[in-house]
């Protein structure tokens, strides 16, 4: 057990933990975050998807030890109220289903588009195909990011 | 025909509770009220009798109660906008809250008393005798209240929701017009205001009072005040679009799970499990995982040598040894340290192998069965010579994998045990935790005293479920937090299971062979089909079978106990044979119009546990008949769809006659009427209560057909196919959960058979789309849901163990294989039947189908593809990565 600091959407927290805990568990268990979920723990499924330093990470296999050297942003973090172009995109859609694997979709979006603003089918899909949705809410979540690249949708 | 969705003409309301005059407050506000309660009502809103769906608060808010699971398919949004909407309540000023458990409270009786003497009920109504209470007989009985399954929600609760929005709003417009010296009928309500003549208006809230006094408005009143189809705000999306209220919390990942639960000083729990069903721990060291940081104990599931659960043994959780540790990755890490110290007796079921198993299914369905459908005589028209076909189907064992893995939280106190879960069963999981407080054995639970006692002993907090699909039907999870709790008073436990958890002890999909064989008339239309099913039916894990699989073992009168429970439960039939429910999930209504046809159920006995899963029997009976139907059509050479449409045949009703004089012991139609039912009031009542009825009607099955050529562009897309290499067009359609879905799939096919699906056109009627857009939703969903099973999910079983662990070995579809999906719905008026399972099951065999006219091998079993060219040659599969 060691004390690691993390930053977390902008705010510094100490935990003192196993260091290959991951990220994931720290943020749910310690911190009490639980906006990023646990889908698989072997990043198959992208649920518990954050970004670290702007970049789409799975934190099920994330260690808190690296995570410490990265700026972490979760789904709280995103926006406070649901103003993100993601989240208002996948609310005026209505994409989600049952809503659980929803914040690990657009952690993963938000970076997709802050890297590739105009992301064309083909990027889209490369980005989003680590995120598992057992709902099936795959072509909605595709017309989202379409819209907000300002592409046609389907 | 399911024309009418009316109920009785008389005192609804006052019969379900509203009575005595008291509409809104009732009782709550008088003097002898307590201090505390009236402070929860303040707070809460305000209960109305006999509406256990609605609070009401003194400023007018309303507080919509959501009785049923919300596992994505928007039920909780769906039932109240139609109970809105019917109120007239201005959206904005509505909340939802979820409900506990609490089946009996739910329940909705019929709106007038069936007269006692009353004996020719039909089904299902007789079917849930053991719960009338002296004369009260349930239109939706409480085992079904809230136990959120096979696609029921919204044709059960409907037209309740409509007559008990109705009933509010007409008691407000009543109240003003009194106040103000008009005539109701001058008066109408909008958006929480009632409007009358002169300029009056009067928001809601200041009517309350008024209503309490109001006298209860009758049934037949109220039924006379349901809004007309043009005047809905929501139903149908009429003026607005339906409300989506969890909609921004999902997104902002504020909604709260199964596992978001946080309850002060919980502890969490992994376990270990015995891989084979039926097994026992015989030892284990708990020094290793105490050894680790953060770990708190090590408990047992049963003490050793007690045989944990698995076929027989219901929803009793495998054997298993839990670490329980302050946070998630502590038990990870224990349970880790404690695996290689246990030993189990595997049991039973050690040498169970699936793919030996699945030789004794097909040599099963290579063998008369048991007759369930008889129409004239096929061995007379086998006899006769000619050209038959006939072909084996299999479709392997399936786990349903919601994204949330089952999770629960338990906490025992005060001789009570209080439970928060993801369920879609909410009655069962309270029961089961009940069952382990006072350590009732499964045949008192039997006994209708000690269920009731057993559901007083525990409190069941329903949350948001991360998926469902069948799994979360299944409370296992949560008695192993009971377990757990109990043996830790004042101990919240969260018991949390890993993906490898969910995959490896599911409650599969029944494995399944099925066998067809036609004979062939002179036009290649069948003059005689014969169909063997053969699957492991989930009634062999609901009921026991067994004297070997439990501890102690069943006596001959035991299992003579369970035998008669089963057979007097759902149809459940004989072990080792399908279920009635199985059965009438696309076996027993076998649509196609052939002269001679027989049906037979065959053997298939349990060596794991089975449960069910989008579509259930479905699934295996929608891909043999309609992969079927395709290779008759390609044989002939005829086109797919008009040839399915001609084996349909013509418009017509398979009724309760129909099925009878077709010797169907008794169709179980998703335990709903077929025909409309009129059921006589106790007095003076001139009119019957008429509640609807929904039979398998092939029209209907042909409008989906017809329905989605056209949005496929069928015939012309055929002829352009027909000299494309490598391209191609399948279709199928099937009725399941009292709805009709056809698909087509348009598909490439590379030099190695390499699967390209270009779209899938999917089109279903389910009656009125109370909630549109949920419901294309929920068909988009349920053809990638399709996609998974058809090309993608097997679970395969080796020394009784399951083999796969996660979405690695158990892929699912992502978005990159997901083709361009195009949903539509038909038009109609008539009752809403389901939604959530019917996109699934004719996915399968639409994908077989155009794999086969894209000049890919004909396809028998489920999964329809391999990951590499060489697996794919090998099993003559298609290659889909």
């Amino acid at each position: 057990m060691s004390v690691f600091q993390l930053n977390v959407n902008g705010q510094w927290h100490a935990v003192n933990v196993d260091g290959n805990m991951p990220l994931l568990w720290a943020l749910r268990d310690i911190l009490g975050l639980k906006g990023t979920k646990f889908g698989c723990g072997v990043a198959q499924c992208g649920a518990c998807t954050v970004h670290l330093d702007g970049r789409a990470a799975r934190s099920c296999i994330t260690d808190v030890g690296v995570a410490c050297l990265s700026k972490i942003t979760t789904i709280e973090g995103l926006s406070y109220d649901g103003s993100h172009p993601c989240q208002k995109m996948w609310v005026e859609l209505g994409v989600p289903q049952c809503g659980f694997c929803q914040p690990g979709q657009i952690m993963t979006a938000a970076a997709l588009l802050a890297e590739h603003p105009n992301a064309d089918d083909a990027q889209i899909d490369a980005y989003m195909s680590g995120n598992i949705c057992r709902c099936g809410t795959y072509p909605r979540i595709k017309d989202a990011i379409r819209k907000l690249a300002g592409r046609a949708t389907s | 025909m399911s024309k009418k969705f009316t109920v009785s003409r008389r005192a609804f309301l006052r019969t379900a509770g509203v009575g005595g005059g008291a509409l809104v407050f009732g009782s709550y506000l008088t003097p002898s009220l307590q201090a505390q309660g009236l402070i929860q009502n303040l707070i809460n809103g305000f209960p109305v009798p006999g509406i256990p769906i609605v609070a009401l608060k003194v400023n007018g808010d309303v507080v919509i109660i959501t009785h049923r699971p919300e596992m994505g398919q928007g039920i909780r949004s769906s039932l109240a906008a139609v109970f809105a909407d019917e109120m007239e309540a201005d959206w904005k000023r509505v909340t939802l809250k979820q409900a506990d458990a609490d089946s009996k409270k739910f329940a909705v009786v019929f709106p007038e008393p069936v007269p006692a003497d009353y004996t020719s009920l039909p089904f299902p109504y007789e079917a849930i005798t053991k719960t009338i209470q002296p004369k009260v007989q349930y239109l939706i009985a409480p085992e079904g209240s809230q136990f959120t399954d096979s696609s029921r929600s919204m044709t059960a609760y409907f037209q309740v929701m409509r007559l008990f929005g109705a009933g509010i709003r007409l008691t407000m417009i009543r109240v003003a017009a009194k106040k103000w010296g008009v005539d109701e009928k001058d008066c109408r309500a909008e958006k929480h205001r009632v409007y009358g003549p002169n300029g009056h208006s009067s928001d809601y809230r200041w009517l309350l009072l008024g209503a309490m006094k109001q006298t209860a408005p009758t049934y037949e009143e109220i039924s006379n005040a349901l809004k007309k189809k043009e005047q809905w705000r929501y139903i149908g999306n009429g003026k607005e679009p339906m409300p989506f209220y969890d909609a921004l919390d999902m997104v902002r990942g504020t909604t709260v799970y199964g596992a978001d639960v946080d309850v002060p000083g919980m502890l969490t729990a992994m376990i270990e499990r015995c891989p084979v069903a039926n097994g026992a721990l015989l030892t284990y060291d708990p020094a290793p995982a105490m050894a680790v940081a953060g770990v708190r104990a090590v408990l047992p599931i049963y003490p050793p040598g007690v045989r944990g659960g698995g076929v027989g043994a219901a929803f009793h959780p495998h054997a298993g040894v839990a670490v329980i540790a302050t946070n998630t990755w502590a038990a990870w890490q224990g349970r880790r340290a404690l695996r290689p110290t246990i030993r189990w007796d595997l049991g039973p079921h050690a040498t169970y192998d699936s793919d030996a198993f699945r030789k004794e299914l097909e040599a099963s369905t290579s063998n008369p069965g048991t007759t369930v459908r008889k129409l004239n005589d096929v061995d007379d028209a086998f006899a006769q010579g000619g050209d038959t076909m006939d072909a084996h189907y299999y479709v392997p064992h399936l786990a349903q994998t919601p994204m949330e893995p089952p999770v629960a939280v338990a906490l025992f106190q005060g001789g009570r045990m209080e439970v928060w879960c993801p369920t879609q069963n909410p009655d069962g999981a309270q029961q089961l935790a009940g069952q382990v407080v006072l350590g009732l054995s499964d045949a008192q639970m039997a006994d209708d005293t000690f269920a009731d006692k057993a559901r007083e002993a525990a409190t069941v907090h329903v949350t948001f479920l991360g998926g469902g699909f069948g799994r979360k039907s299944k409370p296992d999870y949560v008695v192993e937090a009971a377990i757990l709790a109990k043996q830790m008073p004042g101990v919240p436990i969260r018991v949390q299971w890993t993906r490898e958890d969910d995959v490896k002890f599911s409650y599969y999909n029944a494995a399944s062979s099925q066998y067809l064989k036609a004979s062939l008339g002179a036009d290649k239309r069948p003059t005689a089909l014969l169909q063997r099913s053969a699957l492991t039916s989930f009634f062999g894990t609901l009921f026991p079978n067994s004297s070997t699989y439990t501890t102690p073992p069943l006596t001959p009168s035991d299992l003579e106990f369970w035998r008669q429970a089963r057979l007097g439960k759902y149809g459940g039939g004989e072990y080792p044979y399908a279920s009635g429910i199985e059965r009438a999930q696309g076996l027993e209504d076998m649509p196609y119009d052939v002269p001679n046809i027989r049906l037979e159920n065959c053997k298939a006995e349990n060596h794991i546990r089975v449960g069910w899963m989008r579509s259930v029997a479905n699934v295996y009976h929608a891909f043999a008949i309609n992969s079927f139907a395709g290779e008759l059509a390609i044989a002939a050479g005829r086109d797919q769809k008009d040839y399915l449409l001609d084996l349909i045949g013509k418009d017509r009703i398979l009724d309760e006659k129909t099925f009878t004089g077709q010797a169907v012991e008794r169709y179980r139609n998703n335990e709903l009427p077929l025909a409309a039912i009129e059921v006589p009031v106790v007095k003076g009542g001139k009119v019957n209560q008429v509640v609807a009825g929904f039979p398998p009607d092939t029209s209907r099955l042909r409008a989906v057909i017809n329905q989605v050529a056209q949005e496929s562009d069928w015939n012309n897309k055929v002829a352009k196919y027909k000299n494309m290499k490598g391209r191609g067009l399948g279709i199928a359609a099937h009725r399941s959960f009292l709805s009709y879905v056809a698909v087509v799939a348009d598909v490439s096919l590379g030099d190695e058979n390499e699967l390209t699906i270009n779209d899938i056109y999917a089109t279903i009627h389910c009656g009125l789309a109370v909630n549109r857009d949920r419901v294309l939703a929920q068909m988009e969903g349920g053809v990638v849901y399709g996609l998974s099973m058809a090309l993608l999910n097997e679970i395969t079983v080796k020394n009784g163990a399951v083999v796969q662990n996660n979405f690695d070995d158990y892929p699912v579809v992502r978005m990159y294989q997901t083709p361009r999906i195009h949903v539509s719905i038909v038009d109609s008026d008539e009752a809403p039947t389901g939604v959530g399972e019917p996109p699934t099951p004719a996915v399968a065999p639409a994908l077989a189908n155009a794999i086969a006219a894209a000049g890919g091998p004909r396809i028998r079993e489920m999964p329809l593809a391999k990951p590499t060219a060489d697996e794919a040659k090998q099993a003559n599969k298609v290659v889909f990565v």
